[in-house]
Parts: structure tokens; sequence; C-alpha cells
């Protein structure tokens, strides 16, 4: 495998980096798989698309990548809260068994893709193009700009947030409650307060994958799920751990450009399947080699 | 009339669909994403071996069963041991993998395009005596030893392994049964419509099942069976809302988990006993 195909994979594997990591927060905190995230990033990268366009009179190049980003962004935190007061808060305080959580996740995603369908019909998209340069050649390695940009930002964007995970208060909270939801409230903590925080860092980290996703694709009300990568990694990496997802993501990004390359783009996922069933017989802990228990 | 009859054939083979989800989820509490994908292996195998092999049709129905039934092992064997939401992972994996070979084996499957000129073998009362049989299969097996594990189980894994419940084995034959039946479904949708293509059988199928299972009420047959009519036949006969269906159905669904989480049905079963007591004593739903 060249230099040329590990960098295309990593840069994709960073872009399901974010996908795993949005999805792995809230597993962590609410033992379930939060299927509403695939909603989260249509719906921001449809706003992403709507702030390029309306800014692109005003900016461009890179200023005008960075506000699509923020843009987006800011959308996800706007709607990871709009998701969490509607679809989980009341399941949390009637303390339903967690496949209520399942349900209503499914449901809210179905509803985030079909309200992009109603609104900006099935019809594909695509973003401006925010360069004119499009390969930059470092060392003799030709890399598309935006792979590069995505790597960058996502890198970025994970940095930030394992720095608020392990160094801020808010952080500290969300890791107590991921570990043990009862003790952290008979400590006094408002776990109200602890999950929206969760919901809203996840909804910017859906925000700007979703922004990644449609440029990297086209944009069509289907992109959601892409989210699929997402469970993948984070079945490679182990499930609900974030270092874990950022890691079986990059694996997931290389092993996918390996595979498009040996067996064509079409037939590559099966192959994937195929390799994440192998995995679960072998490992099913994943890398990280964490396993959450279902609670007695 | 003949219109009315097409779409009640196709609630059926629906209702047939839903009764797998309800083996599944209702029953035993795991989310299958693949259950659309049985469906269109069901499909798609009696409907090769009948075209390109010249098999007869009432022998591809059962080879068309034990590819579903294959499928279903081995998507399940290694999943069913694991937590609950490795189910839904994989089954979702599996679902667009199906898609994904069936696009691409354009030799056997026809890709993209799909596969027409399928010659029609079911009609209105083959499919509406096939939904009565799989109905009494699943009601037998809900009152069975079986369906009373998997409701333990459901409820409390822990627990139900304590009591001596072999909870893998359970989980995986219902994951099995339901799988054969919905690739049985699989068989009577392509040999109806006579035309089969990929795009039909994504997730949001499965996830359509799963959430009429629960507008019916997670705990009741009966439910699922009304909701299944209610949810597909009548939007069928009220086309003009068709674009919002689906966000209709969605805030329908989150407003019964949030307000009503037995769903509409609750536990309520429609048997002969209530039945009699009905002529008796007039309406009295407990």
């Amino acid at each position: 495998m060249s230099i040329q195909q590990l960098l295309n994979g990593v840069s994709l594997g960073s872009v399901y980096a974010l996908i795993a990591v949005g999805f792995a927060l809230v597993f962590n905190i609410l033992k379930f798989s939060n299927f509403a995230h695939g909603g989260v990033m249509t719906l921001t990268a449809y706003i992403g698309l709507a702030a390029a366009l309306f800014f692109s009179t005003w900016l461009s190049g890179l200023s005008l990548f960075a506000v699509t980003l923020l843009s987006a962004a800011l959308a996800g935190a706007l709607v990871g809260i709009v998701l969490e007061r509607m679809a989980f808060r009341r399941i949390r305080n009637n303390n339903s068994p967690v496949i209520y959580y399942f349900i209503s996740s499914i449901t809210m995603g179905i509803l985030m893709e079909n309200i992009v369908t109603i609104f900006a019909s099935s019809t594909f998209y695509s973003y401006p193009r925010f360069f004119e340069l499009t390969v930059v050649n470092i060392a003799h390695v030709n890399i598309a700009l935006t792979d590069l940009l995505m790597l960058v930002f996502s890198s970025v964007a994970l940095m930030i947030l394992l720095w608020v995970l392990y160094r801020t208060r808010i952080g500290l909270a969300i890791r107590a409650l991921s570990f043990d939801v009862n003790t952290a409230n008979l400590m006094g903590m408002d776990s109200n307060r602890v999950v929206m925080a969760t919901f809203i860092a996840a909804g910017i980290l859906g925000g700007i994958a979703g922004v990644f996703l449609g440029i990297n694709y086209t944009l069509y009300p289907q992109l959601g799920q892409l989210i699929v990568k997402g469970f993948i990694a984070s079945v490679i990496g182990g499930l609900g751990s974030i270092t874990g997802a950022m890691i079986g993501a990059v694996l997931l990004g290389v092993l996918e450009v390996t595979l498009i390359g040996a067996v064509g783009a079409g037939i590559a996922p099966v192959f994937v399947f195929i390799v994440m069933l192998v995995f679960l017989l072998v490992r099913p802990r994943g890398i990280s080699g964490i396993i959450v228990q279902e609670k007695a | 009339m003949e219109y009315i009859f097409a779409v009640l054939t196709f609630t059926g083979i629906t209702v047939i669909g839903v009764l797998g989800s309800y083996l599944v989820t209702g029953l035993t509490g795991l989310f299958s994403f693949g259950q659309a994908a049985f469906f269109s292996v069901g499909a798609y195998t009696s409907v090769v071996l009948v075209k390109n092999l010249d098999v007869p049709f009432l022998l591809a129905v059962p080879a068309a069963m034990a590819t579903g039934l294959l499928a279903g092992f081995l998507v399940g064997y290694p999943t069913v041991r694991l937590r609950r939401d490795y189910i839904s992972l994989v089954t979702f994996g599996f679902g667009e993998a199906i898609i994904a070979l069936l696009n691409n084996s354009v030799n056997l499957t026809g890709g993209a395009m799909g596969l027409s000129g399928i010659p029609q073998y079911t009609n209105f009362a083959v499919v509406w005596g096939s939904v009565a049989v799989c109905l009494t299969l699943v009601v037998g097996y809900k009152y069975s030893k079986y369906g009373r594990q998997c409701l333990a189980l459901r409820a409390d894994e822990l627990a139900a392994k304590a009591m001596g419940i072999n909870v893998n084995r359970i989980k995986l034959v219902t994951f099995l049964f339901a799988a054969a039946m919905t690739s049985y479904a699989g068989v009577l949708y392509a040999f109806y419509t006579t035309y089969v293509e990929p795009g039909a059988f994504g997730w949001i199928v499965s996830a359509e099942w799963i959430i009429i299972v629960f507008v019916g009420g997670i705990n009741s047959l009966t439910g699922s069976v009304f909701a299944t009519i209610l949810l597909t036949g009548l939007p069928e006969m009220l086309r003009f809302a068709s674009e919002w269906r689906v966000a209709v159905y969605c805030v329908i669904v989150l407003l019964i988990i949030n307000y009503r989480p037995i769903g509409i049905f609750g536990e309520f079963e429609l048997t002969f006993k209530w039945l009699r007591q009905l002529g008796k004593k007039g309406v009295k739903v407990s």
C-alpha cells in the first residue's frame, strides 16, 4: 500500500472518528446506541450548505469554509438541545427501559431525515467549491486539499473534545455520570445539565462531520446513513470508549480505502461487514478491551 | 375494487414482516434493522431459483426460507452472545451489505435495475391464508415455553439466566424463526409485484416495522396486527398526504413513547375468551 493511499485512508478515518466519537459520547452516558445521530448529521449538513451559499457573497476560500463549519457546528449544538428535550428528557425521568431510548432515537433519526426530504426534496446537492487549488503536493505525495483540511479540522475538534473531557469541570461531570448516574446524582450533580452538555458536544461533532460528509460525497437526505461507519468504527474500537472509537475509525478508513482500491467501491461494504463480523467473533470487546455490562 | 385488493394484499405481506419484528423486538427486546434484508434474501433467492434455474415455485419457497435461515444464522450466531446493541448494529450492517451485494452482482440480480417479469403466483387469498398460518404460529410461540422465556429475558437478562434459561439459545431461536418468516414474506412480495429491486429493502423498512410494533403496543400481538393495518393500509388509500406520512408516523410514535409507553393496545389481546365475556357482560377492557 502506498503512502498516498494511507494518507487518504487516514483523512477519511478522521471523519469517521468524528461520527464515532459523537456516537460514543451519548452511548457512554445513557448506555444506548444513538441512531438519531445520523439525522443530526443530515440536518446540519444541509444547514451548512445553506450557510455556505448565504455567506458566499461576502466571503471565500478558507474563511468561508470556516464559517460554514462554524454554523453547522452551532446548528448541531442546537439540534442536540432540541433532541434531548424532545426525545429523551421525559423517558429519562420516567426511568423507562433502554429499548425506549432506542426507539425514540430511531424515530428522531427518521423524522429528521424526513424533514430534510420535505423541505429540500430528495434531489442531490453539492457544496460550492471552496478553493481554487484542489491538490497539494507534500514531499511528492499528492493529497486533495479538502482531505487535508478534513484531517486537520477533525483532529483539532477531537483534541478540543479530549481537552474538555479530561481537563474541565464539565468534562469531569460527564465522566462521572457515565460511570454511575445514581451516585453522581447523590453527590448533588444536576444530571439534566450534564446530559444536555453531552448532547451539545455530540451535536457539534455531528455538525462538523455532516459538512465533511457533504463535501466528500454529495448532499442527499439519506446522508445520515453513513452513521453505520461510526457504528462499525465503535465496534472495532470498543463500544463506549472514546479513544477506542478514534483508533477504530482511522483503521476503518484505511481499510476502506484499501478495499476500494482492491475490489472496487461497490462491493467494499460487503467486505467491511465481514471484517466486522469476524471482529465480533474473535474480540467482541474491541481494541480498547472495555466491555459495558448490562446493568443488573 | 382491484386496487383495494392490491392494497390489502400488500398490507397482508407487511403483517407477516411485522410479525417477524414482533418476535424479535416485542417478545425478545432485540432490535433488528436487518428484517428487510431477510425479506430481500427471500425475494431474490426464490426469484433467481424460479427464473434462472426453472425450479418449481413450491420448491423455491422452502429453499428461500432456508437461505434466510442460513443468513440469519451467520448474522445471529456471533451477535446474540453480546450486548443487545450489537444486534442492531450488526443487522444494520448486514442490511447495507446485502443491498451492496444485490447492486453489484448484476449478472444474477440485475443490479440496481432489479428483476422484472416474475410470474405472479401469489394473490390475495394466498397472502391472507399465509397471514393466518403465520399468526397462528406466532401466537403458539408466544404462549409456548419459548415465548415465556423470551419475555423473561426481555425484562431482565441476568435474572433469566439465574432461573436457568439459556438466554443465547432462546435469542438465536427467536431470531431464526423471525428470519425464516420474513424471508417467506419476501417470496410472497416478489411473486405478487412481479418486480424486485434492491432499493425497496433499506433499513428504513425494518425501522418502520419496529415502529409499528411499538405503536400497537410492545406486549400485544393484536396491537401489532391492527397497527399494521392502520399504518400501512389507510395511508395507501388516502394517498394525498404521502409526503408527510412518515413524519406524522414519527410524531405519533414519539407521543406514544413519551405519554403512553405501553402502546395503543397495552397488554390487551383479542381472544375468544374476551369475545365470550363481551357477549355476556358488554365491553370491559382491563
